[in-house]
């Protein structure tokens, strides 16, 4: 609750920050200080300090896992605004309220990691994308920014109808928001309208697989991604996907074995597709900005392992890959801002002319790869395993490693670019600040990847 | 004849022909006056069925926004002038046909929902719809949510002052 609290009351405080100082840099620091008030109040509170006594009527279950999930959020949005803060000041006059919203954004990802009930669900994702439709729209006088806007708030509006139709559904057969039902027993007056209980979740499935951009309802995502600003597309692409996971987990742990008959083909089906389309598109693209939007759709095929398996190792094993995803995406994209131009061979000879963005950059991208001794290895080994334990499912494994070594070829281009091949690549001026900050992300980076257990064991204690 | 029974058909005489006036009217922006009355007599429906916060909800959203927005779009798309009707004879036999399975349907449901047969509507009675009764519900059950939506709110605002400013 005190980090819901925090969180909403500090984007208060960013919002106010705009008024007393005009000076961006200042605003910026304002926020980076204000995400290690909030760190610092998650991490108290996950470990039962100075919680304040709230009833929330069940509506709200602060586990240690998504409070866990909060820190990681919280440290990446840290992380993200280290990094490419001073790109956000430059989107447009409003960096106070950017920050603000930010900030929005981080008390809707502390509700879904808590939820407990399908209104605070709704809420939840509200709160999380509202603030985006602002965000992807922010660069005004750009066509591309507004188009892409325009569609995320039509698409986004019409997913939620979805969600709340599903949402009715279900309360009808139910008679309360909780999350956890029975199915009507024989005899009662609903047991003729049990179907609804399926019915319903699949509406909501089909909503928060729109959210997360999974197969066949990720067709928003690249034109979004590619045309919101690219320090904003580094946010959504990171933090706000990762908490869908978290809430999408939350929904199907508690109903799959009910549902599981239900679920079976469906959610195989759509993993496979996420795979197939996010891994073979990206192949094509000559944009990076573009690749990595296809890029970030095929990750969301490997988390949604975490639904699919759904035991106690793939709920380690999302920890993980939200951390490594999101970690290793914001460093690509921060490196991407600064490039005069996005396409591959816009980092041609990136290695010569900035020799430390060009090993970050690899790192990263090893990371997203999944190549060993990086997180990114680790967190894919996590979903495979989880995946082999709870459901022997061996094509889904196989096929899961044939795409992830597709995606190899992808990623690798970009460091073939910056290796390999002649050119001058251009980039905005980068500060020392900057660099270091790389560096410690890619330290971050390869320490996850040799030791997961850094993180993983805060699960325990 | 009591004075409500006197006020429910009144207000269903008026719905039914306003609603019709909607579909005959030649311009689309009486259509869309028309229809505002429709839902000013629904409202007075639910105000009979003591069901104040559907009545109040429906004025301010139906009749108030949504009304507002169709307004702007026939004005945006300058359909003021009066438009010829459709002329194909085979989309008018279309929608005649679906509108009117629609209506079996819907007729049927009535007819056969044995819950609610040989019942009257609770007429000036019953507390369920009365907005005290809500708002109880709302500040004590329902507080945390409630609560929490003023986030959304508040960022929906400055989502529309980031979007409007110059």
């Amino acid at each position: 609750m005190n980090t819901i609290i925090v969180s909403a009351l500090l984007g208060v405080v960013m919002m106010f920050s705009g008024i007393f100082t005009a000076n961006k840099t200042a605003i910026r620091n304002v926020a980076i200080v204000a995400l290690l008030v909030l760190l610092g109040v998650n991490i108290a509170a996950t470990y039962g300090c100075c919680n304040l006594n709230i009833d929330v009527k069940n509506m709200l279950e602060f586990s240690k896992f998504g409070m866990f999930f909060n820190s990681i959020a919280i440290f990446s949005t840290l992380m993200y605004l280290v990094l490419s803060g001073s790109d956000i000041v430059k989107v447009g006059d409003n960096a106070a309220e950017y920050f603000a919203i930010i900030f929005f954004v981080l008390c809707g990802v502390s509700v879904l990691s808590a939820y407990n009930s399908l209104l605070m669900l709704f809420l939840g994702v509200e709160i999380m994308t509202i603030p985006l439709y602002i965000l992807t729209g922010s660069d005004k006088k750009n066509l591309k920014s507004n188009e892409a806007s325009l569609k995320y708030f039509l698409m986004g509006s019409f997913s939620t109808g979805i969600m709340l139709m599903g949402i009715a559904l279900m309360y009808g057969v139910n008679g309360n928001f909780g999350i956890a039902f029975d199915v009507p027993a024989a005899g009662s007056p609903l047991q003729n309208y049990g179907i609804l209980l399926p019915l319903g979740l699949l509406f909501i499935f089909v909503s928060m697989a729109f959210k997360v951009s999974a197969a066949p309802f990720h067709f928003w995502t690249p034109d979004v991604y590619d045309g919101a600003p690219s320090v904003f597309t580094s946010f959504m692409a990171t933090i706000v996907k990762a908490a869908g996971f978290i809430a999408f987990i939350k929904l199907f742990e508690t109903h799959y074995f009910q549902l599981q008959a239900s679920w079976k083909m469906i959610l195989p089906l759509v993993i496979i597709a996420t795979l197939f389309i996010g891994n073979i598109t990206a192949v094509f693209q000559q944009s990076v900005k573009r690749m990595l939007a296809y890029s970030s759709i095929a990750q969301a095929g490997f988390m949604l392992f975490a639904l699919y398996s759904n035991n106690s190792f793939s709920k380690e094993g999302i920890l993980l890959y939200s951390a490594a995803y999101s970690l290793a995406t914001i460093g690509v994209f921060a490196i991407l801002i600064k490039m005069k131009d996005y396409t591959f061979e816009g980092y041609n000879g990136l290695a010569k002319t900035q020799p430390v963005l060009a090993a970050a950059n690899t790192i990263f991208l090893l990371s997203l790869a999944g190549i060993p001794l990086t997180a990114g290895f680790f967190a894919k080994y996590y979903m495979l395993t989880s995946v082999l334990q709870s459901h022997n499912g061996f094509i889904m494994v196989i096929i899961a490693v044939l795409f992830a070594a597709v995606s190899v070829y992808y990623y690798f281009r970009v460091i073939q670019s910056m290796y390999f091949k002649q050119g001058d690549a251009e980039t905005s001026a980068i500060s020392s600040g900057f660099k270091y900050g790389l560096i410690f992300l890619a330290a971050l980076i390869i320490l996850l990847g040799i030791m997961p257990n850094v993180l993983l064991q805060y699960l325990y204690f | 004849m009591n004075l409500i029974q006197i006020l429910f058909w009144l207000l269903s005489g008026l719905a039914i022909v306003s609603a019709l006036m909607v579909l005959i009217s030649k311009n689309p922006v009486h259509s869309v006056l028309w229809l505002i009355v429709v839902f000013f007599a629904i409202s007075g429906h639910y105000i009979l069925l003591n069901a104040q916060f559907l009545a109040i909800v429906n004025l301010i959203v139906y009749a108030g926004a949504i009304m507002v927005l169709f307004l702007f779009v026939i004005m945006l798309m300058n359909l003021g002038k009066e438009s010829d009707p459709q002329k194909n004879v085979w989309i008018k036999l279309a929608g005649a046909i679906s509108g009117g399975s629609l209506l079996i349907v819907l007729v049927s449901l009535v007819k056969q929902a044995s819950e609610i047969n040989d019942k009257e509507a609770l007429l000036g009675n019953g507390n369920i719809g009365l907005i005290g009764t809500l708002g109880k519900v709302l500040f004590t059950d329902f507080v945390v949510p409630f609560e929490i939506s003023s986030v959304l709110f508040l960022s929906a605002m400055v989502g529309a002052v980031v979007i409007g400013k110059k």
